[in-house]
């Protein structure tokens, strides 16, 4: 009974079959989904959304946290199929629940995609200040779109001469020649912000901003070849040695910098772990939470 | 007089940014054609990566996880060449993915392939790109217990079971060592989470400088092996491999932007300073 | 013009065009961000696809018949009932599944991740045969009285006062300085980092693009 249940996910041996599996599991899902929301209140959803978001968590926890053994599955005794790795009752399920939960997520990459189509098409079709602006934005996601997939699609093979077909070429020349420098000269514009923010803003107030200053100025030299020059007179062994600026850059990154980023992390790991067990639990409220359902 | 001075020490505070940004602009083009070259000395960190590299036995292989992309490519982009110089010196096969933004995979593709050209070095055989794998978190625990089926094809769209390199490997075991290679937080805790903290896969990683404050506890506690620190550590991680290039050439440039970044909050401090001193000294 | 040229000499007008945010906001850098949104969205879609979905998804679904993969765009479209005020609680079911699933993989990590940062707190600290009094003294004293003040200026349980409150305010005042010389080093690292970038786009202008003009360009700082 159970293994001929098991066999409706058997691979379709004919297209034929395929199409018809995947019709009639499309019907199905969307049965089930009409009959939930016509006869789940909105109690009821809240508890299926709190049940699913605990079950999700309690699978991952509980498979990490069981015992495991070698050659059988803890606790069943069934057999483990891949004897070389301890596993327990819930591990067969984690590589094949890991695929499918990516392949899931990958699906959202829509709905960024529709909301920035959503704003520009609203600029072009108003004809807003700056419109053609957007206008470029749908250029340039269409000529990506286009091109990388020609390109993807195209036979792999080696064109006389060395030249790319001219469709790989173009999208070569919107990735190197467009849209890595854009990506590239967008985020380098912060060296000029951080420089002018250091002349305006890095002042002496306090003794504290005093010892921040020391902090910075002592790495900052000791990163760079002519801070470690500044110093090179000064013995390599010795109690002098110790002031070379990349030692001491170093014992500020090994032995101040770290117990405070330590102190920093341990920090992170309690809110961390306090904001999942209130996740998992539904317990959390906010601007998704308090309304579920 | 008085007066003057006053005027001196606001106006020292309040140079305009063109000015500013146009120091920077000159100071880095004077560096980067006519540079001051100094020696560049290989810390403690970049040596281990350099080492764990070395010590990776024969019969595992590397995975080097390129989690970069052109925002952050003139630190992590010489990072990247100098590591798969290393692997290659060492005769270590590697396989390039990449979990967080899909250009990285490209752009290490594209190291890779020319890197791979100076040593003869095949695809497939001594190397190999496993492309984006999207899913984070899902991706490393279904890697860990089966990499062939969670990679499914390689960059080019190929099987990698196809690949000769890729024969025997089954999952996380035959893996002696992870590099990641990154602009981004917390990609590397999640190969400490789900993969080196639970099999014991020695870590390593190469950072954007911002980064690398926050990874030393990892290094204190064992959990990496060793970091490159920005630029830095890819310069310092050339001379290692013995192939100075693009980021070598970058610390000389490097070294004179810092010394000007000190001299403007120098000269900011003193204007604030001397500043307020002649403001209370005026009577109200 | 060949495929390498064009390429130089786009990536060298974009990389001016956005430079020119620097003076002010202009209609060249307006234009260049959205080409740069556009790509993105556009490589995304791209790379999703060919990276991701046609291998892991389409040909285990079409190629091998595995037709039970049709479950995964369903539940993934759920998302997109977020549009919809309606059938807004399906997607809240979906995302819950994801949220409870990144508290699992939190669970699962906790102890990989911390508790080395634990062991690694606890270090000698008495002089023995492998380590000389200075570098206990310099190094793990250091470190944990580091450790203890900076955990103290995060404890905020009890108010400082009283006699074990105004101690506690101490060293979290200690703490605190301890932080700001971490800040430093931060500071330190963040210029470094924001530095490189533009060095590596100067390189990159001076090195490939006029010395692809000028030979003697290529040939300075490499």
């Amino acid at each position: 009974m159970w293994n001929s249940l098991l066999g409706i996910f058997h691979p379709a041996a004919s297209t034929s079959a395929l199409i018809w599996r995947l019709i009639l599991a499309v019907a199905f899902s969307i049965a089930l989904l009409v009959l939930l929301h016509r006869f789940l209140g909105p109690r009821g959803r809240r508890w299926l959304i709190a049940f699913v978001t605990f079950a999700g968590g309690l699978y991952l926890g509980l498979e990490y946290f069981l015992p495991v053994r070698g050659s059988v599955l803890w606790p069943t005794g069934m057999p483990n199929p891949n004897p070389d790795r301890a596993a327990n009752i819930l591990t067969p399920g984690i590589e094949p629940i890991g695929i499918m939960l990516s392949v899931v997520g990958a699906f959202t990459v829509g709905l960024g995609i529709y909301s920035l189509c959503q704003v520009h098409g609203r600029n072009v079709a108003q004809r807003r200040p700056g419109w053609h602006n957007s206008g470029a934005f749908f250029l340039a996601m269409s000529a990506m779109l286009v091109f990388g997939l020609w390109a993807h699609y195209l036979p792999d093979q080696d064109a006389p001469g060395g030249r790319l077909p001219w469709q790989e070429s173009t999208y070569e020349l919107l990735f190197g020649g467009i849209f890595m420098p854009l990506q590239a000269a967008t985020f380098s514009l912060l060296a000029f912000y951080i420089a002018s923010a250091a002349y305006r803003a890095f002042r002496i107030h306090t003794a504290e901003a005093a010892l921040m200053m020391a902090a910075a100025f002592i790495v900052m030299l000791a990163q760079v070849p002519v801070g470690q020059w500044l110093t090179h007179g000064l013995p390599t062994t010795g109690p002098l040695a110790f002031f070379r600026l990349e030692t001491l850059g170093d014992w500020i990154m090994s032995w101040l910098n770290t117990p405070a980023q330590r102190g920093i992390v341990f920090g992170v790991a309690v809110g961390g772990l306090a904001m999942s067990l209130r996740i998992w639990l539904s317990l959390e409220r906010g601007t998704f939470f308090s309304e579920q359902g | 007089m008085a007066g003057s001075h006053a005027t001196f020490w606001q106006r020292i505070q309040q140079i305009p940014r063109y000015y500013i940004y146009l120091l920077l602009a000159a100071v880095v083009t004077w560096q980067i054609l006519f540079p001051i070259a100094l020696p560049i000395l290989p810390s403690r960190v970049t040596q281990g990566v350099y080492d764990a590299i070395a010590a990776v036995p024969d019969d595992q292989l590397i995975i080097i996880s390129t989690d970069w992309d052109a925002s952050t490519q003139a630190e992590t982009g010489p990072q990247t060449e100098a590591i798969i110089h290393a692997c290659f010196q060492n005769g270590k096969r590697f396989a390039v993915m990449n979990l967080q933004p899909p250009m990285g995979v490209k752009l290490a593709n594209d190291i890779a392939q020319r890197v791979a050209a100076e040593y003869g070095a095949e695809y497939g055989v001594d190397w190999c790109n496993w492309g984006y794998k999207y899913g984070f978190d899902n991706v490393l625990i279904a890697l860990a217990k089966n990499i062939p089926k969670t990679i499914g094809d390689d960059f080019h769209g190929n099987p990698v079971t196809d690949l000769p390199m890729m024969e025997g490997v089954e999952n996380i075991e035959s893996v002696g060592l992870v590099i990641e290679i990154t602009g981004l937080a917390n990609v590397t805790e999640l190969w400490i989470g789900l993969i080196q903290g639970v099999y014991g896969t020695p870590l390593a990683g190469a950072y954007t400088a911002v980064m690398v404050p926050s990874y030393y506890p990892f290094l204190d506690s064992g959990q990496l092996r060793g970091v490159l620190n920005g630029a830095k550590g890819a310069a310092e991680m050339e001379v290692l491999v013995k192939r100075p290039d693009r980021a070598s050439a970058i610390m000389p440039v490097q070294s004179w932007a810092h010394m000007l970044i000190i001299a403007l909050i120098i000269i900011g401090n003193l204007g604030y300073i001397f500043g307020r001193r002649r403001t209370t000294e005026r009577p109200s | 013009m060949s495929l390498e040229s064009a390429t130089l000499w786009a990536a060298a007008i974009v990389t001016l065009g956005v430079y020119t945010i620097l003076y002010r906001e202009n209609p060249i850098s307006r234009i260049f961000e959205h080409i740069f949104v556009g790509l993105s969205a556009g490589y995304l879609i791209v790379f999703i696809w060919a990276q991701n979905l046609e291998g892991k998804w389409w040909k285990p679904m079409v190629h091998e018949g595995k037709w039970y993969w049709i479950f995964a765009p369903i539940v993934g479209l759920l998302f997109y009932f977020i549009y919809s005020r309606r059938l807004l609680w399906m997607a809240r079911l979906v995302m819950g599944l994801f949220f409870g699933t990144a508290s699992g993989y939190f669970f699962r990590q906790f102890f990989p991740i911390f508790s080395p940062q634990i062991y690694g707190c606890f270090k000698p600290l008495r002089a023995d045969a492998s380590i000389g009094w200075g570098d206990v003294i310099l190094h793990n004293w250091l470190f944990v009285i580091i450790l203890l003040t900076v955990l103290s200026y995060f404890f905020f349980a009890v108010p400082h006062e009283g006699r074990f409150g105004r101690n506690l305010g101490r060293s979290a005042l200690l703490g605190r300085w301890f932080l700001m010389i971490a800040f430093g080093a931060m500071f330190a690292y963040t210029a470094m980092a924001r530095i490189s970038l533009f060095i590596g786009r100067v390189q990159f202008l001076l090195n490939d693009w006029l010395g692809s003009l000028i030979p003697w360009f290529a040939q300075r700082g490499t």
